[in-house]
């Protein structure tokens, strides 16, 4: 099969360019002289993520565990929505009454496209860039649910909250299948470098820190 | 709008592309506005980062280590992504990477695709070839459809519609859209495009992507987006087909650690983009359930062989180096003839065409160095010019046709000359004798006559000075020098 003869071509080209040539050094041995581990605190560094999530327009509530239920009404009721989806692992009592909840029970597309928003747990956030980062567990949600709706509440907790993209890294004991890294709403300047948000993501990101 | 050819085997000579853009000075405001707006957003979020050397270091002996490694470390993408349920293609030639999709594409009866913006099928022409077989290709990326329905060419790789403004993007959406009432309104104009487009996203069920990483550890796959276009294509449709150069491969998931923080600063000015996603073969229950990815040599390998061109294949496409360029500020992508402009282009394009084509290229740069600096993979692209440069007069010293050149024969005669000092005195005369009806009142040539407007053409010529600096020492000896 001509398919396989082009893999070996190709190695075999790869492998003669490169085993003349003299061995840089092993993997182990990369200089890996960046910053790794940040130096605020706890406190600091869960205040630089919110500043920096609102430069990216995101909305942004802080409260306590105990707090947590009534802030989601009130975020929900806040935002003017109440058709909303839900991954299948989100606690049950974040399903706050008076929306009608689509829980992802295999949810199709189309249904997912006609709720007006989703609420969804995080893995991570990195304060220095504002990103949220997804793993797309239970309380996550399939990679579709967190994308169709227009609103994305997302609760986050601070011990979830590092301060450098290495420190989320050096977090990951095993390397996840799926992640989505979410660093403020969808954007685009494409056009003449205006920086317009919500192309074809989410339009508006909430999210609420807890204190634990 | 100009159609231009971005096909290295057709485009024209560098310079003669460029001449009707240095004309054009709506074009050359529309790309030194976006490029400005780059350049100084990137710089400020640069100085920011008190280890931005240090990440520079690390992101370029990370790629200099996986192209010394390049086979093991694709032979183990390769396992671990078939493990996890994908399926991997080699593909020698941009020919046999076409025909491996357009299989595919059958196999699915596909009969249109969504696209996420990716170089590589630029470079593989692969728009037109399916549009050829009966699949119409929707490009998803806002730019991209902004070019794809004005019947145009991308001039840059991560703003490929940078050198078109909001009047002209009213215009094309407006006529293809069927919208007459559209204003300019870069806000209006986006909505328009993602009603346009989601329709596409929920029923197109087959995309193409290209890869930022493919990641050999875990056999993952990831591509970094702003707008979500690129999430919509990789999460909805049933069939996923990923198109990646071979050099694309990094060793481990941490690796990102380092990529992420150079890739966004770089290319957009921002501390990270909006969206980075990460799959690895397929997941049940979420996203396509059929995964391809095409493995891209196309010239790669050659690169690999010669040691100084090799850096060429460290390059993580962010486009620092074109938006620094001074060259490619002037000119705008178009005028490099290849998907890939700018100072990344002038070394990778010729290289992929195996020396064949495109040998204008690397006379495309005024060597400042800028493309160097900003290079967050440290590529010494002015380096790799020159040496490119080097082997183009090489292959021209050994072509038959150079004895009838009149450039060839010039620089013989000039070499002759410059050899004696007599008969370079002699000529110095004689020039200022020549010249002197073309020279300006401000003492500059701004045309030569026949073959000389080779020189002029691009360039200004100082007239020859009433007194050369020999015959001024003469007479200061002889005392009657003025000072
Ligand atoms: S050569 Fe360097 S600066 Fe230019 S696109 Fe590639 S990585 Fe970026």
């Amino acid at each position: 099969m001509s398919a396989t003869r082009s893999r070996s071509a190709v190695l075999g080209r790869i492998r003669a360019a490169t085993t003349t040539t003299p061995h840089a050094g092993t993997y182990e041995s990369l200089p890996r002289a960046y910053r790794m581990q940040g130096e605020l605190s706890s406190d600091q560094c869960v205040a630089l993520l919110i500043e920096r999530l609102r430069e990216y327009d995101a909305d942004i509530t802080e409260c306590t565990p105990d707090a947590l239920i009534p802030t989601i009404a009130t975020q929900i009721a806040k935002s003017g929505r109440s058709i909303l989806a839900a991954p299948i692992g989100l606690p049950e009592d974040w399903l706050v009454p008076g929306c009608d909840w689509r829980v992802d029970h295999d949810l199709s597309h189309d249904q997912i496209e006609q709720t007006q928003g989703v609420v969804t747990a995080a893995t991570c956030a990195v304060a220095e860039s504002g990103t949220i980062v997804l793993h797309h567990g239970p309380a996550e949600g399939r990679r579709v649910l967190s994308l169709l709706p227009d609103w994305h509440l997302c609760v986050l907790k601070t011990s979830q909250v590092v301060e450098t993209l290495p420190e989320y890294f050096a977090r990951c004991d095993a390397p996840p299948a799926l992640a989505t890294f979410i660093s403020g709403p969808s954007a685009t300047a494409d056009i003449e470098m205006t920086r317009i948000k919500g192309v074809h993501g989410p339009r508006f990101l909430n999210v609420i820190v807890v204190r634990d | 709008m100009i159609h231009p050819v971005l096909d290295p085997k057709l485009a024209p000579p560098f310079p003669k592309a460029a001449l009707p853009v240095l004309r054009n000075p709506q074009l050359r405001k529309n790309v030194a506005h976006a490029t400005d707006v780059i350049t100084s957003k990137r710089g400020r979020l640069v100085a920011e980062k008190d280890d931005w050397q240090a990440l520079r270091d690390a992101a370029s002996a990370l790629r200099a280590h996986v192209l010394e490694n390049l086979g093991t470390y694709l032979e183990q993408f390769e396992e671990r992504c078939t493990a996890a349920g994908g399926v991997v293609h080699w593909a020698a030639d941009a020919a046999e990477a076409r025909e491996i999709i357009l299989n595919i594409l059958r196999d699915e009866n596909a009969s249109e695709v969504i696209k996420i913006k990716t170089m590589t099928s630029a470079e593989i022409q692969l728009n037109p070839f399916l549009a050829q077989n009966g699949i119409e290709p929707h490009e998803t990326d806002l730019a991209e459809i902004i070019l794809q329905l004005g019947k145009d060419e991308p001039s840059h790789i991560v703003v490929p519609a940078l050198h078109v403004n909001r009047s002209q993007v009213r215009d094309i959406f407006a006529r293809t859209m069927h919208l007459p009432d559209l204003s300019d309104n870069p806000q209006e104009l986006t909505a328009a495009a993602r009603t346009y487009l989601r329709k596409k996203f929920l029923t197109v069920p087959t995309a193409i992507s290209g890869a930022n990483f493919l990641i050999a550890e875990t056999g993952g796959v990831s591509v970094v987006e702003s707008e979500g276009n690129g999430r919509m294509c990789l999460t909805l449709p049933r069939t996923m087909i990923t198109l990646a150069g071979i050099e694309k491969v990094i060793p481990r998931y941490r690796d990102l650690e380092i990529m992420l923080q150079v890739l966004a600063r770089s290319a957009t000015g921002e501390r990270m983009n909006p969206y980075t996603s990460l799959w690895t073969g397929v997941t049940k229950g979420d996203g396509p359930q059929r995964f391809h990815v095409v493995l891209l040599d196309n010239g790669r390998s050659d690169i690999l062989q010669r040691e100084r061109e090799r850096q060429t294949l460290k390059c993580i496409r962010c486009a620092a180096c074109m938006n620094a360029c001074p060259v490619y500020r002037q000119t705008g992508g178009h005028a490099y003839g290849s998907v890939y402009p700018g100072p990344i282009g002038a070394i990778l394009t010729p290289q992929l065409m195996k020396m064949e084509y495109a040998q204008s290229l690397p006379y495309a740069s005024s060597l400042c160095g800028a493309c160097y600096e900003v290079c967050p993979v440290k590529i010494n692209i002015p380096e790799v010019l020159i040496d490119l440069r080097a082997k183009v007069t090489d292959q021209e010293r050994n072509e038959e046709r150079r004895f009838f050149d009149p450039l060839y024969l010039g620089m013989r005669m000039a070499n002759k000359v410059f050899a004696s000092a007599g008969r370079f005195q002699a000529a110095q005369r004689m020039m200022r004798i020549g010249l002197k009806p073309l020279t300006g009142k401000d003492g500059w040539i701004r045309s030569l006559p026949a073959y000389g407007a080779r020189w002029t053409m691009t360039r200004d010529l100082r007239g020859v000075p009433q007194q050369s600096f020999r015959e001024w020492w003469t007479s200061r000896a002889n005392g009657k020098a003025k000072p």
